[in-house]
């Protein structure tokens, strides 16, 4: 079932004809380039678009990149199966899946991964928790633990402790708090008592007295594809050169960033540089001093060659399933246009 | 009476017109209207034939799945929740919610508009303070309401009381404006105590206007059901609207507005019936 | 139990209303109070009444009230002030469950009180199911069933048709028989007043003062319709209030504030 928004489908049709009519054309510009909309929250997880785009990466792919900034990556989802935004990267949720199983977008590269040795999402337990005995994540039964929405990366991440550990998944009550922001402030004030969070907020908020550090999300969920590129089906199945195109560049940005902040194997000038560039996207409203330590702690590795854990994708997916939060007819090539990138 | 038979006069009696019989014209009619008709079935069939539309819409295509499922895919969501018995845990989680938070809404905004009504000092010390506080939309004061009240049940009921005891503050305490002073006079003259007349004139009085509050506060209070559950619920129907709308699943999504309309209309029956028993001494 | 009332003045803000009223209404004495529009008859009737104080003056009772008078001093109102959520008997119960009666009592008097203004068929019904007539009986029923010491009555057939009125003025004229009832009865009609008043007052213009007080030793029961004393009475009333009719009818309505 392909079923395509009007939207992109004149845009599809715009482009057929354009094309038809380029071939057509006598003399061709040897480099027109294509405008790609690349949507993207202002996260440093974010950082390969933005070096890709600053360092010309996208440029040197012939394509003309103009981002467009969201809040959440839920409507940003919804803008890519709409045809508003061509790209984005984001963790894979129920309505992300919901989307790609009415045919409307593809996931066809991968971003962030867990991966041993580097600091991954950690396990967090308020402070009464903790002194009650909350010490590790065995000890989670009976328990509450915040996520933002039903269907979202922590609901996944809280079952797959709780699977590991033996837990009964419906020993532990779920607390939807819709924003990062209020889970903290649950948390801090003790009103939920565990949670699991990004290792650059983790650090931040553990630093004080009313939050514990109790486990990693590494050795329960190893090799977690966190976050995935993915683009609308319409690109992945009639613009398949200009997806390459863009996760060649998207790839290279990663690179230069891993390089930086990740494993730290460029100068130290370079790691300067690369943060002040992040820097133009992220905490922009903060001055530099204050910006900078952020961003460099919450660097996380980003797949090289943007491939994919399709293991751990499909584990996703299977979790999903097992809580009737998406079909039980959706496969993983509805959700995957494996095509791209290497897998694993 | 007696007339004498003259011949124009006589004519005149028996309606005959002085002109000729071609320049008989009916008097034009310009009353009517501005008058509602009773129709049943315009309603319902309106209604019917939006939904047949739509899913002929769907089934053919014209509709996209992804901008609008069809009617048969939300009622198929509607289904499965029976089936699950997770309807029950949603719809009983809300109506808890509901009824504890309307109910104390509505007996604390009654005894606060009553307050309004009676004394001069409450009137002008708490009216200001409710015209100022009643356009604040709930939703905003959410995160307080957390801080105050926990993401357990306060809060949610707390977000509840609040946005119906507003409404019922102002109507009681116009209500109370407009119980016919003469009544009250009349009690007084008859050395009734000051309680009985609150309680034998003024409350029934201003009873119609209560119940009209009432209608708008238990609309608000589902309206606000969706808001109230956005913190922390793990069952209610709002929680279950806002679970669909994160997994983009649309036909959940249409299932659970429907659920919420069809409680708006449910209680607004019921706030009719109780209407229709409580002011059954007006025609 | 007499009524007295010494050198009763009272303004409203910079409005005179009533100048220097003495006034007596003995014990089974209907007086009618008359006086154009706006001069206060309403205004000295809450003041006996208790239920306002005027400026200046006494409003004293001579004697003890009946015994088993719940409220002496007890009003029939222009509008009726009946309680349209309750049934005529309920609107009887209403002034009689704060005395600590038993509902038993209660029961009883209401029976009598309803049997003796011929409302006993009626006592299920509620207000809006009754004719102007009607409500203005019960309204005197209730005020019956309080034993009253004197009736106040203010204006009590002005909302009714003249056939009506007819009716309640034989209906009270009966009650007063039997019943030899104290009663000030304030209203502008001169036949009502002619028909009903043992005393009549005449009260003048605003700021309304006592212009003759006019007593009719005919007993009620022999007023008939075309009585051509009677007639003179009313003939002579009327021109003690043709001119300050019309005066205030011309009155501004402004100045009264
Ligand atoms: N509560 C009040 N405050 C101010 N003015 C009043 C009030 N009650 C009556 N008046 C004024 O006093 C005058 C006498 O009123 P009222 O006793 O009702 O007259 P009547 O019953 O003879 O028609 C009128 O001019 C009226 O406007
Ligand atoms: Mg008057």
């Amino acid at each position: 079932m392909t079923k395509l928004s009007k939207r992109s489908m004149l845009k599809t049709l715009a482009a057929t004809a354009l094309a038809t009519a380029c071939a057509l054309a006598p003399v061709v510009p040897a480099a027109a380039a294509d405008k790609v909309t690349v949507g993207a929250l202002r996260f440093t997880s974010h950082a390969a678009s933005f070096v890709a785009f600053e360092r010309g990466y996208f440029a040197d792919e012939g394509l003309e990149v103009e981002f467009k900034f969201f809040q959440a990556a839920q409507p940003m989802a919804v803008a890519i199966a709409s045809g508003d935004v061509d790209f984005g990267v984001t963790a894979i949720s129920g309505g992300l899946i919901n989307l790609a199983q009415k045919g409307a977008i593809k996931v066809v590269g991968g971003a962030l991964q867990e991966e041993p040795g580097v600091d991954g999402q950690m396990i967090l337990a308020s402070r009464a928790a903790f002194d009650a005995g909350l010490t590790s994540p065995a000890t989670l039964a009976g328990k509450s633990f915040g996520i933002t929405q039903t269907g979202s990366s922590f609901h996944y991440m809280i079952h797959k402790i709780a699977d590991k550990e033996g837990i009964p998944r419906s020993e532990i009550t779920l607390r939807p708090l819709q924003k990062v922001g209020a889970v903290i402030g649950a948390l801090k004030t003790g009103q939920i008592d565990a949670w699991t969070i990004v290792p650059h907020i983790a650090k931040a908020i553990a630093a004080g007295p009313e939050i514990e550090p109790i486990g990693m999300i590494a050795d329960y969920i190893p090799d977690y594809q966190v976050t995935t590129v993915f683009t609308s089906t319409a690109n992945a199945s009639d613009k398949p050169d200009l997806v390459k195109r863009f996760l060649t560049a998207f790839a290279k940005g990663a690179a230069d960033f891993n390089a930086a902040l990740v494993d730290k194997t460029a100068s130290a000038q370079e790691a300067e540089d690369m943060v002040r560039l992040i820097h133009k996207y992220v905490y922009a409203d903060r001055p530099f001093e204050k910006a900078a330590p952020s961003i460099r702690n919450g660097a996380m590795r980003i797949n090289e060659g943007a491939r994919l854990n399709l293991t751990s994708v499909t584990d996703q997916l299977e979790w999903f399933q097992s809580e009737n939060l998406v079909p039980a007819s959706v496969t993983i090539d509805m959700l995957v246009d494996a095509s791209f990138v290497e897998t694993d | 009476m007696t007339l004498s038979d003259t011949p124009d006069r006589a004519s005149a009696r028996a309606g005959a017109p002085p002109q000729a019989e071609s320049r008989l014209q009916p008097v034009p009619f310009r009353g009517g209207g501005f008058r509602p008709v009773r129709m049943r079935f315009v309603g319902p069939l309106v209604f019917a034939a939006i939904l047949l539309l739509w899913e002929a819409g769907s089934r053919s295509g014209v509709i996209s799945n992804l901008v609008l499922p069809a009617p048969s895919e939300a009622f198929e969501a509607f289904r499965q929740l029976v089936e699950t018995g997770q309807l029950w845990r949603h719809l009983g989680a809300s109506l808890q919610r509901l009824v504890i938070g309307w109910t104390l809404g509505m007996s604390l905004g009654v005894a606060a508009g009553l307050m309004i009504g009676l004394f001069s000092l409450a009137r002008a010390g708490l009216m200001p303070l409710v015209s100022a506080l009643f356009p604040i939309p709930k939703i905003a004061l959410l995160p307080l309401f957390v801080i105050w009240f926990g993401i357990g049940e306060g809060s949610k009921v707390a977000t509840i009381l609040f946005g119906s005891f507003f409404p019922t503050v102002i109507a009681t305490s116009a209500g109370v404006d407009n119980v016919d002073r003469s009544l009250v006079r009349m009690g007084q003259s008859f050395g009734l105590s000051w309680w009985s007349i609150v309680r034998k004139i003024i409350l029934p009085g201003a009873m119609p206007a209560i119940l009209s509050g009432a209608r708008i506060s238990a609309s608000i209070a589902i309206i606000l059901l969706v808001a109230a559950e956005m913190i922390g619920a793990e069952y209610g129907v709002g929680a279950y609207i806002l679970m669909a709308g994160s997994l983009f699943a649309t036909d959940q999504l249409l299932a659970g507005v429907a659920i919420l309309s069809v409680m708006g209309l449910l209680v607004g029956w019921l706030i009719g019936r109780a209407e229709r028993w409580l002011l059954r001494w007006r025609s | 139990m007499d009524l007295l009332l010494r050198g009763v003045s009272h303004r409203y803000g910079d409005t005179q209303v009533l100048a220097d009223i003495d006034l007596a209404v003995g014990e089974g004495e209907i007086v009618c109070i008359i006086g154009p529009s706006g001069c206060g008859k309403s205004t000295l009737l809450r003041f006996i009444g208790g239920l306002e104080r005027p400026d200046a003056g006494e409003v004293l009772l001579a004697g003890e009230p009946p015994a088993g008078s719940l409220n002496p001093l007890t009003y029939v109102f222009q509008d009726f002030a009946l309680l349209p959520w309750r049934t005529v008997e309920g609107n009887v119960s209403l002034v009689l469950e704060d005395h600590g009666l038993s509902a038993a009592r209660r029961r009883e008097i209401i029976q009598d009180v309803l049997e003796r203004t011929g409302l006993s068929d009626f006592k299920g019904a509620l207000p809006r199911q009754l004719s102007g007539g009607m409500k203005q009986r019960v309204a005197i029923a209730r005020a019956l069933s309080v034993r009253p010491a004197v009736m106040l009555m203010d204006e009590p057939l002005s909302a009714l048709d003249s056939q009506t009125r007819e009716l309640l003025m034989d209906d009270l004229v009966g009650l007063w028989q039997r019943e030899r009832f104290t009663a000030c009865y304030v209203t502008h009609n001169l036949a009502e007043a002619v028909r009903l008043g043992h005393k009549i007052v005449v009260l003048s213009r605003r700021p309304g003062k006592i212009r003759e007080i006019v007593e009719i030793d005919r007993d009620l029961a022999d007023r008939q319709q075309a009585d051509a004393k009677l007639e003179a009475v009313q003939r002579d009333l009327w021109h003690l209030l043709r001119d300050e009719a019309r005066a205030a009818d011309r009155e501004l309505a402004d100045d009264t504030v």
